[in-house]
């Protein structure tokens, strides 16, 4: 998700093509290019101007619903609904990829989860955050916490850092509700990052924006990306 | 010769762009560009080649014999097409945008608790977006706690 203001003035966009699986949409305002996964302006006007992120997470329905109960959501088009998709994601696995890269570590409809920092890229394959959430990690100096929801689909990524300090978490055991434990604190964490109980109750740790994206999507636009391992 | 130039030209425009831009096919970066530069001016160019094409066979038309004239009618075709083509985003009725972005409460909202969305929340303001329906439409325009964003997918 992206800012749509450029220069002062709010752009409108819309799909104008595909770029090696990753679309290219265009403004009405200036009619210039632009990748969706960079938010960059590649051809055109604008070319060279690139789009503010906005901080957005992958949640189910029920985690949002239960964080957010004022929230709404975007309504269905009627006219549409029989082309919405509800097996989207093992759909979208199944279709063809045109650019490869053998000889890393992964496959190309791996799902990563994707955190730059600083210039600093990092693809944190899918399956082995799933199994050892929470995940402990450093790039670029910055400690990182992956954490996997209590859903089990749902994922955030912060900075493991509480008040300046480094800290060290875990699930609790999971005969109790939901939460993470820091070393630092002792303090209790929920999902979304905040302290419910010890004495850092009221904090809430740093956000880190993350992106959940095939490998090959992921690896293309960044070139000198480490993958983790454990 | 001149009307071959005008028609390649006009039929070219839209028709290498569209081309190189085709799904499930390897994009290369040059070739791209090419595509992004041609299709950004098909809409005056293919207009362009249209009216001189249609100047050109005009003339020709009394020199053609009967199958000159065939030949020159179905390049007339093809260069309208193109012509007409180059206005219109054929992606869009692939994947239709959301004609009038309207949002429900939580509760009137019939998604099931497991499936995903893409969530934000500026100020007040908490949305969310569910990726099987942005699946399909791919772009969004949005404001949020008064925030002009895109949200794509």
């Amino acid at each position: 998700m992206w800012t749509r203001t450029v220069k002062g003035r709010a752009l409108h966009f819309y799909l104008a093509g595909i770029n090696n699986q990753n679309f290219l949409m265009r403004d009405r305002e200036t009619g210039t290019w632009w990748q969706q996964i960079t938010g960059k302006a590649i051809y055109g006007p604008l070319q060279g101007a690139a789009l503010d992120l906005v901080l957005s997470d992958e949640l189910t329905f029920g985690q949002w619903r239960s964080e957010s109960p004022s929230g709404r959501v975007l309504a269905p088009v009627a006219k549409y609904t029989k082309e919405y998709d509800p097996n989207w994601e093992p759909d979208i696995a199944k279709l063809p990829v045109v650019i490869s890269f053998p000889g890393t570590e992964l496959k190309s409809r791996d799902v990563v989860i994707g955190v730059s920092i600083n210039g600093t890229d990092r693809a944190y394959p899918w399956e082995t955050f799933a199994k050892q959430t929470p995940v402990l990690d450093r790039v670029n100096g910055t400690p990182l916490l992956l954490v996997l929801g209590p859903d089990g689909k749902s994922f955030r990524v912060f900075v493991a850092r509480i008040d300046g300090h480094d800290a060290e978490f875990f699930l609790q055991a999971d005969t109790q509700e939901w939460a993470l434990l820091d070393t630092l604190t002792a303090s209790q964490w929920n999902f979304q990052g905040c302290a419910i109980a010890g004495s850092a109750q009221g904090k809430c740790l740093d956000r880190v924006p993350a992106l959940k994206d095939y490998w090959f999507n992921w690896r293309n636009y960044h070139a000198g990306t480490t993958v983790y391992k454990h | 010769m001149a009307f071959s130039l005008c028609a390649v030209t006009g039929i070219a425009l839209f028709f290498v762009p569209a081309f190189i831009i085709r799904p499930f096919r390897y994009q290369a970066p040059r070739a791209l560009q090419v595509a992004m530069s041609l299709r950004q001016r098909a809409p005056i160019g293919t207009l362009i080649a249209a009216v001189v094409c249609f100047v050109l066979a005009y003339a020709l038309w009394r020199i053609s014999s009967r199958w000159g004239k065939a030949v020159l009618t179905v390049i007339l075709l093809i260069v309208t097409f193109s012509a007409v083509m180059a206005r219109l985003n054929y992606f869009e009725w692939m994947f239709h945008p959301v004609p009038g972005v309207e949002f429900l409460a939580q509760s009137e909202s019939k998604l099931d608790p497991k499936e995903m969305i893409m969530s934000v929340s500026i100020g007040e303001d908490a949305r969310a977006y569910p990726i099987s329906q942005m699946a399909y439409h791919h772009v969004l325009n949005d404001a949020v706690g008064g925030e002009p964003i895109v949200v794509t997918y």
